[in-house]
C-alpha cells in the first residue's frame, strides 16, 4: 500500500487551480471531466512523479460545515514543505496572499499559515 | 490571533527546549546535511552540537522525531536517489553518499524506497521517457490533460 494522493476540499475548482498553480507554484498533472466536476490534481514542480494533490469539489454539506469550522479556528487542512519559509512568505505576501500566522519557529521547524482563497488554511513548513 | 496560532504559541512555550539548546541541535543537523558523504559517526555529530553522545541522541530525537543515525541514513538515501539519475555506477553512488558497503547501501535503499538502486534508476529513466506515473497507471499525461 502506498500514499500516492491526498486532497484539499475547494469551493471552486477553476479558482483553486489558478491559485495552486499560478500563486503557489504547483503544476497541473491530471484533469478529467467527471459529471459537473473534474478529477483535478496538481504536483510539485520539481517532484512531478511525487504525491498528487486532488483539488476536490466540496459538494457534501457536512464537509462544508467541517471546512468552515476548521477555517474559523485557523487550523490548516494541509501542510506543504518549503526549503526557505521566509523567502516563500515574502514572495507570497508580495502576490497578495493573506497569512493568518506569519513565520514562527517551533522547535526545529518554522511554520506559517496562509489562506488559499478556496475555503482553507494551508500550512507551510520548513525543517531547520 | 486564530485558535491555531494561539495553540502553536502555547506549545512553543510549554513543550520545546530553550533557544540555545535548539540552536545547537539544528547546528548538528546542518553538520549532517553538509557532511553526510564523509565518514561521520555519532561522536562527530554530537561534537557539532557540543554534547555527549547520549544527551545528543535524546535531544535530537525530541526535536526531529528520529535518532541522528536514522536522520543520517535518510539524508544519504535521499541524495543517492538524486545521484542515481546521473550516469554514476551504483557502487560510486554508494561511496559518494557515505556508505562503505554496497550491500548495506542496497539493503537500506530497498528498505526505505521499496526497490533496489538499480530498479529505482530503471523506473526513473522509464518515467522521464514516457511521462507516466499518474493514478491512471501508464496513460501518458498528454492524454489526461484536457487542454493539451
Amino acid at each position: 500500500m502506498k500514499i500516492r494522493l491526498t486532497s484539499v476540499m475547494v469551493d471552486n475548482q477553476t479558482k483553486a487551480l489558478a491559485f495552486y498553480t499560478t500563486v503557489l507554484g504547483f503544476v497541473k498533472k491530471t484533469e478529467m471531466p467527471i459529471g459537473e466536476h473534474k478529477w483535478l490534481t496538481v504536483v510539485a514542480k520539481d517532484e512531478q512523479d511525487g504525491v498528487e494533490l486532488l483539488l476536490e469539489p466540496i459538494g457534501f454539506a457536512p464537509a462544508q460545515t467541517y471546512q468552515k469550522a476548521l477555517f474559523e479556528a485557523g487550523i490548516p487542512l494541509a501542510s506543504f514543505s518549503v526549503d526557505d519559509l521566509d523567502t516563500e512568505y515574502n514572495r507570497l505576501t508580495g502576490l497578495g496572499v493573506s497569512f493568518s500566522m506569519s513565520p514562527t519557529q517551533m522547535g526545529a521547524v518554522k511554520l506559517a499559515v496562509l489562506d488559499d482563497t478556496c475555503g482553507n488554511h494551508i500550512q507551510l513548513m520548513q525543517v531547520l | 490571533m486564530t485558535f491555531y496560532a494561539e495553540t502553536v504559541r502555547q506549545l512553543r512555550q510549554d513543550h520545546y527546549p530553550n533557544a540555545q539548546l535548539t540552536k545547537q541541535i539544528i547546528q548538528a543537523k546542518r553538520f549532517i546535511d553538509a557532511n553526510f558523504g564523509e565518514g561521520i559517526d555519532l561522536k562527530k555529530m554530537a561534537g557539532a552540537a557540543f554534547y555527549s553522545k547520549f544527551h545528543f541522541i535524546r535531544c535530537f530525537k525530541s526535536l526531529y522525531g528520529r535518532t541522528p543515525n536514522q536522520y543520517l541514513t535518510s539524508v544519504r538515501i535521499l541524495n543517492a536517489k538524486q545521484l542515481l539519475l546521473t550516469d554514476d555506477s551504483v557502487t560510486s553512488v554508494c561511496y559518494k553518499v557515505g556508505f562503505d558497503s554496497v550491500t548495506t547501501f542496497a539493503g537500506l535503499f530497498k528498505r526505505m524506497t521499496g526497490t533496489t538502486p538499480t530498479e529505482y534508476r530503471r523506473r526513473k529513466k522509464q518515467f522521464s521517457r514516457h511521462e507516466t506515473g499518474n493514478l491512471f497507471g501508464d496513460l501518458p499525461l498528454n492524454l489526461l490533460n484536457t487542454d493539451t
